[in-house]
Order: structure tokens, then sequence, then C-alpha cells
């Protein structure tokens, strides 16, 4: 075994909480404090295996830090499959991280050339549901999900396919939870917490399998972090502080029976953390002598708080190695290499340690052939899942009709992923792809001229930045970070070190673990470790003076430094007293700006092919394009300038498309035009004023005109008013005895009221339908769809007719119930197609009378927090996503729009969500009910079932497919109704099934529902 | 965390005649849309003695700022030379970038500007009244000394007063290159003291 604790992995001194190695074996991840955050390091694994790596200057060292998370960093981790890393802290938050492909070695800007990130990782997501410090994270076998664990007592599993939805979270604990491991099977996730218990969960329904406390009865909670562990063979747990006879120990839990009869004896104090080396071994095969059948055993490194560790083999009695004094303080955690040989372990000192281990001490790692057939043997099935859907290893697809639904799924998913996925390997960063963007180069020459820069109406200058790059796609790479300025050359300051690093990027391999003996640092065990820090010491100080020399060339000013830092106390308005100062008005600038431009221009002497270029370029990029012509034209150059944002956000675009489309009917309406904004008295509604003529459209299809023209004749004494409908370019006009006040018509109806308070519907021919109709005061709004006509009156009393059937819908209902209180009025009112009135009010609420409930219901309200907070978006349809623009979506209008807030409240609890969301899921289900309006009742029962799937609530889907699949056997006692809104209710649930089928925790259910629904259909 | 983070400032026109305008292209990234805009600022600092010479040659306003990475030019013109103490003209002084969100400053760039003269003549007689037309300015681009503080994003409501210095020559790192103290007074700096940098 060989040693080395690689100095320049610090955190400038901080503890390091946290380490892991990639899967790949060339890198490594560090997670701790930083100066006043927490930080996350990701290193260059090659100087820590080889000597000649770690003293070429070309190989960096760190290769990307990220300050993000505003606490210490408990814990970092890679996903199974090397894309992502994990890392949660102490901000309550658990932080996604990708490596940004399409950037090349940059610094972080403002940092000395040292520090400079040759990787870029982003975070692509913020996972917040903990109330308290996250303590671990663990991606699951297969990276379906990720759990965490925090100090507030819970852990969360998050899925990792779909970030950020939650999966689910798992209570019990009755202390702060410490560490989580995954059974390497797939079946249980385990973690251990501070009150003296290890828990088992079932990953097939999240419920506990096993609370294991025996062991743990005596434990003190303190330690900082407990990191168990699970053999590669899945046929041990290993916890971390457990107390035996009052010593500290690490318990092995056997996953048969749980049983917990053995255990790692000998730290001094409590153990924070165990780790399973992920091979599983068999003895070496000794020259000569005859190969024995060993039994394969595992390997498992144990930390402690005495800062000693020690690697176990379980085909051993004893440790196979005690290190001491490795650390000056406790270790925190520990990681294998994947080839089963290295180690990293680190410790709240803030250093890390390398273990470098031989064939001969550890014996011969089984390959993956042989490990996979002792899960055969173990388990039945082997764990070489390379499927998509690994999460349906751990359950058995029972139904054939389940199996043809997820197949069809996964086809689907994999057509939509397309061509431009063709594997993690193409999305891969090319670090000298990157650096000759030449486009962008141009855009840059250009950029000055070609920003969109306007005038706010204080007159103040404003830039719409060029949008280079969305966050989450990588395909227009942005290539200047940290190159040299473009325009003049020459410079004598312009001589920054251009990394040099991209030739030499491709250090360590994982395949070359080899270690020369010739290693200096690399130490025997037990390390002499002075003489390792003494070498470092060297080392530092070297690099010390040399940094010392380059340094000291800056020529800084003591009266100037303190500028850097101070926070300017200047506001806006100094930006106009300057400027007046220069001589300059604020209106002057424009022209200033101009002269100025002109002068640049003239210095570059763009050919006009690059030109051309540009404009393409600028018109991929949707932006507005000015040709250098009209700057030179000068004067309106700043107003010519296009406002408005140079790419719209393609995620929003679609959803709030169908909200801004819809223009409400009423709003066409003259009488809503004409009415005055403000009553008189509470219960009076405006009324239209009489015009002399008017003329309005009151259908599309077929295209209907009405035109009216009060007082056109005096006989005997009273004024004839006419009415004159064209409909597809046939006329009917008829004589009405009094004026006209408002009209309105559909396909089928027209209807008119005049002064004297009478209404009258005539038939789309201008064939009278009904004798005039005497209305108690004079009519606020007149409506008419389909065969129905509704009139609002000023008295504040609504009527509806089915003129076809010639009945009242509804009565002289008064409003008097809605309108309460001071200076609600009415705002919008409308008919639906089925001759539901709803009317909209002043304080944001809209109401429907149910005729058949006789009352008013309460379909929207603007004010809802509901509404604000429901967040259902992940269970929106995904091919058609726009909201059919039924009478719910009108009325709710821009309403919806604020759920889509949600996600900026992100501070709300998860379940709080869920809750919110369901109670204005059902909302909307029952306000569309109400509404007769089938289309929009079936496209959010569609999102309802979506969200009950997603969120595991089977109680709540068992009764909606109970409601729609109505009694099997026909029995004369029974209510059920087969259609809803004339949609027949089994249609619906023949829908809702293939929705269930995406969480396959429901299969019983699917099944149950498929086959009845099968039953009848053979009736 | 903070929502915008500067990618990179370059500084254009660089070194230029006095007269001519700041050019700094910037490119930020913002990590979810903005609904205010950002406020930027360029600051001359006309004499290190007082901050009663500082001059905010322009400011600016950028947005719409929705989720991804953006860049821009910012231009200010030259300093009023009126408002520059005529012994601080010629020597090192500091140009400052800023950047607002909803009036708390979260960032501030700032850069060593040299001003001299080209002439071997004039620099070695430098006439008592500035000669700004034969002024070079050079903008000490290599070293950015980057301040970040911590804000509130959410709202304007309560400042945060923490103030995380992220100044290279604070972190452990860097040796203290730029210990105040053994900077030779303003002034009498070597006339090639930017160019070995």
């Amino acid at each position: 075994m060989k040693l080395l604790k690689p100095s320049w992995v610090s955190h400038n001194g901080k503890p390091i909480f946290s380490v892991d190695i990639h899967p790949d074996g060339t890198k490594f991840a560090t997670g701790g404090q930083g100066e006043d955050s927490g930080k996350v390091m990701i290193w260059n694994m090659a100087p820590v295996l080889r000597e000649d790596d770690e003293k070429n200057e070309n190989i960096p060292k760190m290769l990307c830090q990220m300050d993000n998370h505003l606490a210490c960093v408990n814990c970092v981790r890679w996903s199974n499959n090397g894309l992502y890393l994990a890392s949660g802290g102490d901000d309550k938050l658990v932080m996604v991280w990708k490596r940004a492909a399409f950037i090349g070695p940059s610094t972080v800007f403002g940092s000395s050339s040292k520090l400079a990130n040759v990787e870029q990782w982003r975070c692509v997501t913020i996972l917040r549901n903990h109330t308290g410090d996250v303590m671990d994270v663990a991606w699951s076998p297969h990276d379906v999900w990720l759990a965490s664990c925090s100090v507030d007592n819970t852990i969360v599993i998050w899925n990792a396919r779909k970030f950020p939805e939650m999966v689910t979270w798992l209570r019990g604990h009755t202390g702060l939870v410490k560490g989580l491991t995954w059974d390497p099977v797939g079946k249980y996730i385990a973690s251990q917490a501070d009150d003296h218990s290890l828990r088992v969960w079932r990953t097939v329904d999240w419920q506990m399998e096993a609370n294991i406390t025996k062991p743990f009865s005596e434990c003190g909670g303190t330690t900082h972090v407990l990191r168990l562990s699970w053999s590669p063979d899945g046929q041990y747990l290993v916890s971390a502080h457990a107390m035996n006879n009052s010593g500290p120990t690490a318990q092995i839990v056997e996953r048969d029976g749980w049983k917990t009869n053995m255990d790692f004896v000998g730290h001094r104090k409590a153990v924070t953390v165990v780790k399973f080396n992920p091979k599983i071994f068999k003895k070496k095969q000794k020259n000569g002598s005859a190969p024995k059948p060993g039994c394969p055993y595992c390997c498992c490194a144990v930390g402690s708080k005495d800062r000693s560790l020690s690697v176990w083999l379980t085909s051993l009695k004893r440790p196979l190695v005690v290190i001491h004094d490795l650390f000056d303080k406790s270790i925190m955690d520990i990681s294998w290499t994947l080839t089963g040989l290295g180690m990293l372990v680190c410790s709240m000192d803030g250093t890390v340690a390398y273990l470098d281990f031989s064939l001969d001490e550890l014996g011969d790692p089984l390959n993956e052939e042989e490990k996979n057939s002792i899960h055969q043997n173990i388990y039945g099935k082997s764990l070489a899942i390379t499927s998509t859907e690994a999460q349906l290893s751990t359950t058995i697809i029972e139904n054939p009709e389940m199996l043809k639904y997820q197949q069809e799924r996964q086809n689907s998913a994999q057509a939509n992923l397309g061509p431009g996925s063709a594997g993690p390997e193409s999305s891969a960063p090319k670090l000298n792809s990157v650096m000759n963007g030449e486009s962008l180069e141009d855009i840059r020459k250009n950029l000055l001229k070609k920003q969109v820069e306007t005038r706010t109406a204080d007159g103040r200058r404003r830039i719409t930045p060029l949008c280079i790059a969305q966050l989450d796609t990588g395909d227009f790479s942005p290539a200047l970070f940290n190159s040299a300025p473009i325009l003049p050359s020459g410079s004598s300051m312009s001589n920054q070190l251009t990394p040099q690093l991209s030739s030499d990027s491709s250090p360590g391999q994982a395949s070359s673990l080899g270690l020369r003996p010739s290693h200096d640092p690399m130490l025997t065990s037990p390390p002499p470790n002075s003489t390792a820090k003494g070498l470092e010491d060297n080392k530092d100080g070297l690099k010390t003076s040399l940094l010392l020399t380059s340094a000291s060339k800056i020529e800084p000013m003591k009266a100037l430094d303190s500028r850097f830092t101070e926070r300017s106390k200047a506001t806006p308005g100094v930006t106009a007293a300057i400027s007046s100062i220069a001589g300059l008005t604020p209106l002057d600038r424009p022209k200033d700006s101009i002269s100025a431009l002109k002068d640049i221009k003239t210095k570059d002497d763009t050919s006009s092919d690059s030109e051309d270029k540009m404009a393409s370029i600028n018109k991929n990029l949707s932006f507005s394009k000015r040709k250098p012509e009209t700057l030179m034209d000068g004067g309106e150059v700043v107003e010519k300038r296009k406002k408005g944002r140079p790419r719209k956000d393609k995620m929003a675009a679609p959803i709030a498309q169908p909200f801004t489309q819809i223009i409400p009917p009423a709003e066409r309406e003259p009488s809503r035009v004409a009415a005055p904004p403000a009553p008189p008295a509470a219960l009076k509604l405006p009324t239209p004023s009489i015009k002399k003529a008017f003329s309005l459209q009151v259908s599309m299809e077929p295209a209907v005109f009405l035109e009216v023209e009060n007082e056109v004749s005096l006989v005997a004494g009273s004024k004839l008013s006419q009415l004159r409908c064209s409909r597809d370019g046939r006329d009917w006009n008829t004589l009405l005895p009094s004026s006209v006040v408002t009209a309105a018509g559909s396909s089928d109806v027209v209807a008119v009221a005049c002064q004297d308070r009478m209404l009258s519907v005539f038939s789309s021919c201008g064939r009278r339908l009904l004798p005039a109709i005497q209305l108690p005061t004079p009519v606020s709004a007149l409506h008419c769809t389909a065969h129905f006509v509704m009139a609002l009156t000023a008295g504040a009393t609504l009527s509806v007719w089915d003129v076809q059937k010639q009945k009242a819908l509804v009565k002289n209902e008064s409003l008097l119930t809605i309108l309460s209180g001071a200076d609600t009025t009415v705002s919008q009112s409308l008919l639906t197609q089925q001759g539901v009135p709803v009317i909209g009010l002043s304080n944001g609420k809209s109401y429907c009378f149910s005729s058949s409930l006789e009352t008013w219901t309460l379909i929207a309200d603007k004010g809802d927090s509901l509404v604000q907070c429901a967040d259902f978006r992940s269970c929106l349809p995904t091919q058609d996503a726009l909201v059919s623009p039924g009478p719910l979506a009108v009325m709710q209008g821009r309403n919806l729009n604020a759920g889509r807030l949600a996600s900026r409240l992100s501070s709300t609890p998860h379940h709080l969500q869920q809750s919110m969301t369901m109670a204005f899921l059902e909302n909307q289900l029952a306000s569309a009910l109400t509404l007769q309006s089938a289309q929009e009742y079936r496209y959010w029962l569609l999102i309802y079932a979506r969200f009950l799937v997603n969120e595991g609530s089977e109680y709540r889907l068992r009764e909606l497919c109970k409601e729609l699949l109505g009694p099997v056997h026909k029995s004369a006692a029974t209510a059920w109704e087969p259609t809803t809104l004339g949609l027949r209710k089994r249609e619906l649930l023949r829908e809702v099934l293939p929705v269930i089928v995406e969480n396959l925790r429901f299969q019983r259910l699917f099944t149950e529902y498929q086959d009845q629904l099968e039953l009848l259909r053979n009736k | 965390m903070a929502k915008v983070q500067v990618l990179n400032v370059a500084v254009l026109d660089n070194p230029s005649p006095f007269g001519n305008p700041f050019q700094f292209e910037i490119t930020f990234e913002c990590m979810e849309d903005l609904p205010e805009d950002l406020e930027w600022k360029i600051i001359y600092v006309g004499s290190a003695e007082s901050e009663e010479y500082d001059q905010v040659l322009d400011s600016v306003l950028v947005g719409p700022v929705p989720a991804g990475r953006h860049m821009f030019v910012f231009q200010a013109d030259a300093p009023n030379t009126g408002l520059i103490p005529e012994s601080d003209a010629v020597g090192v002084t500091v140009v400052l970038i800023t950047c607002t969100y909803r009036g708390q400053e979260f960032i501030r760039i700032g850069y060593y500007v040299n001003n001299e003269y080209t002439e071997p003549e004039l620099r070695e007689n430098p006439p008592i009244k500035p000669d700004y037309t034969q002024l070079q300015r050079n903008i000490l681009a290599s070293n950015p000394r980057v301040t970040r503080f911590h804000i509130n994003w959410e709202g304007s409501a309560e400042r945060m007063e923490d103030c995380e210095n992220v100044d290279p020559t604070s972190n452990s790192k860097v040796p203290p290159s730029c210990l105040p103290g053994k900077a030779p007074p303003l002034g009498i700096l070597p006339d090639n003291s930017m160019d070995c940098l």
C-alpha cells in the first residue's frame, strides 16, 4: 500500500467534509467550507496518481470550483453515469451540477490565473424541500433516484430523471439523519440517524422494512456524519457509529433478517464513515500453487473520529491495515476508485489522503461477469441492466397490457430524443472546437453597433443584452472567455496568459493506475508524516516565491485599493448630475454617442461579405438587424432600434400563448365597451347609452353582421328603428317601435333590447321567434349563444332563455348574492355554448349560475392563493399543451399564468404545494363540470389524473376510476350516469388508464380497471 | 446565491487616446429571468486622494434579462478633464464598473488605469497643465479586481450588509503581493510600470 497526501487539494485550510471520485477515475470532487460560503471543487486525478503529472505545470490540478452553496457543503456525490454531481449543504439545498459542454477553459472572472476553471460545471437544478442542513446525498443504482437526508429528520427521494420532481419522502426518523446508502440490488435504501436507529426502507412502496436500534442505543449524537455503506454483493450493510460493550464499532447488518451479530471493533472513537470497495475480490492465485476455490469477499474502509482509518476484508478476522494519525482531525468521507485499488479520504482538518493498494494486498477483483453471476445466484437476476427504465428492475410487470404501454412509452421517449442526443459522448466538450468560434468573433466586433439600445421614459439608456447562450442548450458556443481583447492588436498589456490547457486537458486515464515505485511522496504505511510534510512545504515555498516575483510587478496604490472593495453609495440621480456638470444634458447624449459610433465605424474596416455573414447570423439570433447605413444617417438612431427581447424564452412561450390569445368574447360586445366603469348604486348595473346607429358582427362562422339605425323614420308620431342583419351576404331587416339600446346575436338567434325595456328575439332569417319580452329594468348586457339568450338588467337580475325549447333556464335571478361589498360591479358577462351564464366581477371573482343547483357557484377567483401556488406543469400533456379556449379559460384568463409563479415560490414546502395543487385541480374540475364545458373537463381531468399518478395518491385515484367506470353489473337502483357533459365516462377512463401506467406502483389498479373495461366491452 | 455572475469583461479599444470613450464588453450569466433591469455604471476615479473627484461616466440599464448568458458593450464617454485635479491627470488611477440590482450593488470590478504621454519628450518633461490630447490611457485589463457583495435578489426590502470579498488578493492562494504600503506613492511610478504586466 502506498499513501500520499496531495497538499494542493485544499479548501484554503477550511474543512473538507466530503470527497468522491468520478466513476471514470479522472477526477474527483471535494465539498466543504469556503471563504464565507460552501465550496465544491473538482480536481484532476492525474496529478494524484502520477508524480510527473503533478510536476507538469501544464496539467491542471484544480478543474473547477463552485462557490454557489450559501453554507458549508456536507456531501458531494457523482452520479453513476458520471454526468452529474450532486452536492448537499447547510443551506438546506441539494444542487445538481452538470458539465457545461460548450465552454472552454476560463478563469473565474477576477481571480488570478492560478485559479482557472478548466472545466465548467453548472448548477442545473436546485432541489429545495429540506428545512434543515442536508447531510448526505446518494444516487440510486442506475441513477433513477437521488436521495438526500437532512437534520430535519427526513429523507427525500428525488426523481433523478425529472428534477426537481420529488418521488416521496421517508419519514420516521426522530433525529438528525446523517447518512444514506442504497442497496446495490436496488431494493432498499438504508439511513442512519442520531435517533439511535438505522432504518431500511423498501423502494417498491417506500415503506420502512426494518428499524434497527439495539446496536445504537448507547450512542451519543457526537459525529458530524454517519455515512453507512452497503456491500457490493448486497449481503451486508455496515453502519457508522455503533456501540458494543461501551466500545465504538461499525455494526454489520445482514440482509438476511437484518441480523446484527458482527461488527468491526477497534476504533477508539465513533466511526464517522464506512465505505465498501465497489469490487468483489477473490484470493490472489499464487504462482505455482494450485488454484483454490476461494470464496469471494468484500473490502471495506472505516474512518473514525479518532483520526484513524482501517481497511477490512470480509475474509479476514482482523483489519488488513490500520493507519493512525493520518489527519489532525476526524475523518469525514472516503471514496474508492471504481477499479477498487485506490481510495481518497478526507478530513475535517482540510486535507485529503490517497491510498493505493496492490492486487497482492486486496486480491483479484472479480470482473463484471463474475460479479453478475454472484448476483444472479443470490437474487435470481443480474444487476447489469442497462435499460433506460432501470427502475423496472425492481418491479415485475404483471400485466402484458402494462408491458405494452411501457414499451410504447419507451419507444416514444426514444423517438423524442431524436438525433441530437446520440449519447453522452457527443455532448462531451471538445475544447478545441470551441476555440474557433469565428462567427462569435464577428459578433463581438460588431456588438456595439448591433446591440439594441433604447431610452426609458426618463431618458436613461437601456441596452438589451445579446443572448449568446441559453442556460440549458449548448448549441451556440461562446468561445471568448479569457481570450484577448480584440480591437487593437499589439497592445503591450494584452499579453494575457492564454491557457495552454487545451492540448493537455485529457490527462489521467483510469486504466493507467499503475504507479511507479519511484514516486517520492507515496510512502508505505505507516507514513513518516513529517517527511511528507517537509517535502510539501518545500514545494509550497518554491511556488510562493515564484508567485511573489510575478506578483511584485503589479504596482498597487494604497489609496486606490480601497476603491475596489467599497460599495458605492451613488444612486441613479448622481448620473444625471455628473453628466450635466460635464456640459451635456441627457438629451445631448445620443448625438454624442453617435459621433462616437461613427469613429468606431471608420476604424473598423469590415469587408462586405463579413457584413453579410453577420446579417445571417443575426437573423438566426432573431436579433433586430440594423444596416450600417442607418448608423451613418445619424439623428434618429436611438429611436429606430427595436424594443424587446432578442430571443423569446422558449419554455415560457407555449404556456403563455393560450392565455394571451384568448380574447373574452364579451369584450367584442358594444355593451361592454360602452359600459361606464363605475355604477352609481350598488345594485344598479350600468346600461349602454343609446346611439344613433351602430353595427356589430355577432358571428364569425357563418358571418353575421347586425346594423342598427335608430329613429329612421317617423310614422304617426312614433319613431321607428331599423335592425338590419346580413348573413352570408343575404340581408333581412325589420322595424322596431322603440330605439334599440343593444343587440346581440349568434349563428342561430338575434336579440335586441329596446329603450322601452322590450326584448325581441329573431331567428337567423329574421323571423320573430317570441313575442316581445318585457324586462323588469333596462337591459345592461345582452348575450346570445347558440339558441340561448341571456339578459342582464340594470336592476342586477339575470335571465336566460332557451329559444328553441321556449323555456326559461334562469328566471330573473338576482345578483345580490354575489354582488357583496361596496364597490363590486360586473366587469364581464358571458353565456356559454351550453347556455350557462357566467358573470365576472370587478373583485376578480367569477360566478356561474348553475340552473340544476339553482345557485351561484364560484368558478374563478383571481385572488385565490391556490391558483397562485398550484404547480401542475409537470402534469401538463406533452403534445397538446394548449388549453381549449372554453369558458373556464376565458374567465380565468391571465389568472392561470399565475400558477406558473409557483416555481418561484421555491420556499413553499413540497407537501404544502402538493395539497394546494390538488385543491386547485379539483376546483378546476368542478368548475368545468358546472360550466358544462366538456372539453375543459376532459383537459383538467387528465391533468388531475396525471397529478394523482405522479404524487401517488392512490385513494383519490381509485375513487376517480371507480366513478368513471360505474357499476359493472346493471341494476335498476343505480344512479350512475354513463356520460358526463356528453362525454362517455368509460371512454374517459380509457384515456386515464395510460396515464396510470406511468407509475408502476399502480399497476394493480391499472390491471383491475383494464380488466373491467374489457369485460364491459365484451358485454 | 447570486443570480447574476459576471463571466468576463473585455476591455476594448485599449490602450487608446485619453479622449476616447471607454468600452467594456461585458459577458454575464443569469440563473433565472430577472423581473427588473440591471443597472451598470462606469465610475472614473479622478484622484486617489478623495472620492470627491469620482465621476460617474455613465449609467445604463440592461434588460430584459432572461435566464442565460448575455453580452453587451458598455460605452461611456471619457472623463470630463475639468473635474480631474491637474496633479492627478498623469499616472495611475482606477476605473470601476459596478452593477446594481434593485438598487443594491452586487459586483464591483476595478481596473488600474495608467495615463501617460506617448511622446518621450513629454514623458521626460511633462507640462504643468496636462495636455490631454497627448495622453494615452492604458487600462490594466489583465488584472481586474472583482468584489462581490451579497444582496437580496428577491426584493429591495432589506439590504444584506455582509460582504463577500473575493478580491483575489484576499484569497490565501495568492501571496499578499499588493500589501498597502509596499506601493510607491502616487505619481512616482516608473514609466514602464504597466508594461511589465
